[in-house]
């Protein structure tokens, strides 16, 4: 162990005191059952809510998906068994006013309602203080209100679906004049800016603590580059919220007022270069947008991170270069949002600008792959579930980030731009790699959050019947795309050159119905686990990082005492270790023998 | 099952798609990198077969492969995709036919969800009683560079001719502007890529590229046909955005 792994800890931001004190109210859990289970402050807690909310609207986001497959492999047919219960008045026929809200919806549920809580809420909630040796968030009623504005976002757009005039139909990303009340009429649009800035308000207020948290209440001798990478993911995440989820939601409040007010922010009115300006309003979004995807995906490589390198049984490769890699990747995403917006006619002098910016984030990006590569390579592999999951989010994610360099070039992307090739390539980003992320995630700290292991041959069989189908979906859209299918389209069978596409399309379909059935097999593991799983000893992965040195679950001050931190996260496989205790990790609070 | 990229018809096409060949092949040399240590490290370097070779990575080594790994992708395939594409865009893409006066100007309006097409007509200028007006028929000559300007009366539209490798956005309050050359006769699709309402499916429109002389006698009889219409009472037209000065 070189020494300089354990030096420049933050000893001087120590958190609270060594001792749990039975005197100090705050350290006790409240009894009470609405403290304890609903309005409860505890990060544990919260982190659960988070879960089964993100959960809850991933199987509506994930079913929403199935309805858009099915109207794409058959288009105009009845949608089989529920399809007379939600299009009563058509006869189960999916119509074009409801597949665009469809696939506005579907994208809205998943990004906002679905991987934001799980990823972000639930995983940054119950990993941060935990992992840093702390007690809690440092905001912990900050951190009540956080889950709370979520869940009044969500009510607001669930409230959507059921007005007159039906779910908003502008798409995820909500153009001007199209969201306007120009392009949909109703209330339904009009909550659906509300309930995206409640949720942002929700991410702001998440943002703020675990930024906070972080800088704050480390435990002592935990400097910055003793940190879990998966903390160094929730971190940066974090830093990228509070920057830019400010943005969307003025976006969202002058929408807002545009369509309920009479203003006219991204109206052009009749008159050329007079008015207002509907592309400002794509400025605001994809300034946020942006950074939005690497919101999403650092978490997921901070946890996949860790996890490549706990079950190779071998440290991180080359961890400094890891996180600096990820700390370029946050400063290059603020500047590269330009490329989502290539075909409006953008100046090209900016144009060139964001198209090198963007292909400068490949450098980062293939400094990652390096490091996680050399982490698995020579190790001594245990392939769980968990680790199943994070080696198919880097396959996934190879594929993902190479098909960027496509959309990056403006060449190319002015043929490929709005086609299924961009549906593609963001699916194996946002839906393929983060989710992937996500399922580990769930493997991993399940024992810890819960008491209770899940079940691993079932979460293998989940694995495989979920990478697979995955894979071709996704890949089989970049497909669509690169023969030229636009995205959107109720009937790609209106244009003739996408009528040969139609057994591809239905091929899609059906890998995807098989990855939503298998989707199940999640399901009925994790509620059979959560009632019966094998109960969970303090630390069943045998890892070093500080959550697996309490119960589990842990007790609701986390630690009886702060814990002093002596080494890195990933002290595995150190042959001094292996002789001197006989087992391959050594905890970060454990003393080099 | 086939996807196949749909026919070239334009004179600049192959450059899309000769740039579309060079990340493919660059990308995928990365990717069969990736997969094959993947695939190695988890089927031989697996627990049971020996301890764990113990590198935290940090050697001088680990950072100059690092570095040369990221300076051949900069390299390679960055800066070769970057230099590439912008010679294309500024020699050709960019390079709008203003100073061409053989080049063919066209006015487009898009609105949910139809595209207007509106020609100079006998005098050369635009917004003038002799315009040549269609609805979703683009009408051109092969061989001659096709110059649109496209407006939209309503929300963000987005014009899509995927034979000829190119796009780009109709936006309310703003004049986009395109161009692009059919090498071929033919019939083409317009699509539009950018959801614009219920109907985006349906806003589709037809490319017809013709001999200049089939051109020509196309342009009298629409001249003609327009005319005709015009008789029937003055056009419902929102000032600007159905016809405006070509220079404005």
């Amino acid at each position: 162990m070189p020494a300089d792994e354990t030096a420049g800890g933050a000893g001087d931001e120590a958190s609270g005191d060594g001792d749990a004190d039975p005197a100090d109210e705050s350290q006790q859990a409240p009894r009470g059952w609405w403290r304890r289970y609903v309005f409860s402050t505890d990060h544990k807690t919260i982190a659960k809510q988070f879960l089964f909310l993100g959960l809850g609207f991933l199987a509506v986001g994930g079913f929403l998906a199935m309805l858009i497959r099915w109207q794409l492999a058959n288009p105009g047919a009845p949608f089989p068994l529920v399809g007379k219960l939600l299009y009563g008045s058509s006869g189960g026929v999916i119509s074009p006013a409801a597949y665009t809200a469809l696939f506005t919806m579907h994208g809205t549920i998943m990004i906002f309602f679905a991987i934001t809580p799980i990823l972000i809420g639930a995983f940054g909630n119950f990993c941060i203080p935990l992992l840093i040796g702390a007690r809690d968030m440092v905001f912990p009623r900050l951190n009540l209100l956080s889950f709370w504005s979520m869940f009044l976002s969500t009510a607001i757009l669930t409230a959507s679906f059921f007005v007159p005039l039906g779910a908003p139909q502008a798409g995820w990303t909500a153009y001007p004049t199209l969201s306007t009340a120009i392009g949909t009429p109703g209330l339904g649009q009009t909550l659906w800016t509300v309930a995206i800035y409640f949720n942002g308000a929700s991410s702001i207020m998440g943002a703020v603590n675990y930024i906070t948290t972080v800088i704050r209440l480390r435990a002592p001798g935990m400097g910055y580059f003793q940190m879990p990478l998966t903390v160094w993911g929730f971190w940066l995440t974090s830093i990228l919220n509070a920057l830019f989820v400010p943005v969307l939601a003025a976006g969202m409040v002058l929408l807002f007022f545009d369509r309920v007010f009479g203003t006219q922010f991204f109206i052009a009115g009749t008159a050329i270069r007079g008015g207002g300006d509907p592309i400002l309003y794509q400025h605001l979004f994809w300034l946020f947008g942006h950074p939005e995807v690497y919101i999403l995906i650092l978490p997921a490589w901070g946890i996949v991170s860790d996890l490549l390198s706990f079950f190779a049984r071998k440290p991180a490769f080359g961890y400094r270069v890891t996180v600096w890699s990820m700390i370029a990747v946050v400063v290059l995403s603020s500047l590269v949002y330009g490329h989502h917006m290539f075909v409006t006619g953008m100046s090209p002098m900016l144009g060139e600008s964001f198209m090198l910016l963007t292909m400068i984030i490949s450098v980062p990006a293939v400094v990652l792959f390096f490091n996680w590569l050399g982490t698995i390579w020579r190790g001594a592999m245990r392939t769980t579930p968990p680790m199943l999951f994070a080696l198919g989010l880097v396959f996934t994610f190879a594929i993902g980030g190479l098909t960027g360099l496509f959309l990056a070039d403006i060449e190319a992307d002015v043929y490929l731009h709005d086609t299924y090739f961009v549906v593609g390539h963001f699916h194996l980003i946002m839906a393929a790699a983060v989710l992937l992320a996500a399922f580990a995630g769930i493997h991993y700290w399940f024992p810890k959050m819960f008491g209770r292991m899940m079940n691993g041959p079932l979460g293998k069989l989940h694995f495989w019947l979920t990478i697979l189908p995955l894979n071709v979906v996704f890949c089989g859209q970049l497909l669509i795309g690169y023969a030229g299918m636009q995205r959107r389209l109720y009937d790609p069978s209106a244009y003739e050159f996408l009528r040969p596409l139609l057994e591809l399309n239905r091929g899609i379909s059906h890998a995807a119905f098989l990855l939503g059935a298998a989707q199940l097999i999640f399901v009925v593991n994790f509620f059979w686990s959560l009632a019966r799983g094998r109960k969970a000893e303090p630390n069943p992965w045998q890892v070093g990082t500080l959550e697996w040195t309490v119960p589990s679950p842990p007790p609701h001050h986390n630690f009886d005492r702060i814990p002093i931190v002596r080494q890195g996260p990933h002290e595995l496989g150190n042959p001094r270790v292996i002789e001197a205790l006989g087992r391959d990790w050594l905890a970060q609070d454990e003393e080099m023998p | 099952m086939s996807a196949r990229i749909p026919h070239d018809a334009s004179v600049n096409g192959h450059l899309v798609d000769g740039i579309f060949r060079y990340i493919f092949v660059a990308t995928t040399a990365c990717f069969i990198v990736v997969v094959v240590v993947m695939l190695v490290a988890v089927v031989f370097h697996r627990a049971g077969r020996g301890p764990a070779h113990y590198t935290h990575g940090k050697h001088q080594v680990s950072y100059v492969l690092t570095a040369l790994v990221a300076a051949a992708i900069f390299v390679g395939v960055d800066l070769v995709a970057m230099r590439r594409s912008a010679d294309d865009l500024r020699q050709h893409f960019w390079h709008f036919p203003d100073r061409d006066p053989a080049a063919l100007r066209v006015e487009v309006t898009a609105q949910q969800w139809a595209w207007t097409f509106r020609y100079a007509g006998a005098d050369g200028r635009f917004d003038t009683a002799d315009d040549v007006v269609t609805l979703n028929e683009l009408h051109v000559p092969v061989a001659t560079p096709i110059y649109l300007k496209l407006r939209s009366k309503d929300v963000v539209h987005s014009f899509y001719l995927p034979n000829f490798r190119t796009k780009i956005d109709a936006v309310p309050g703003n004049t986009t502007r395109l161009w692009f050359e059919a090498r071929e006769p033919g019939t083409f699709e317009i699509g539009c890529a950018q959801h614009c309402g219920v109907s985006h499916y349906k806003m589709r429109a037809l490319l017809f590229s013709t001999s200049a002389d089939d051109f020509q006698r196309w342009l009298a009889r629409a001249a003609g046909d327009t005319a005709l219409r015009r008789d029937t009472g003055p056009p419902v037209a929102i000032p600007d955005v159905d016809g405006w000065d070509w220079e404005s």
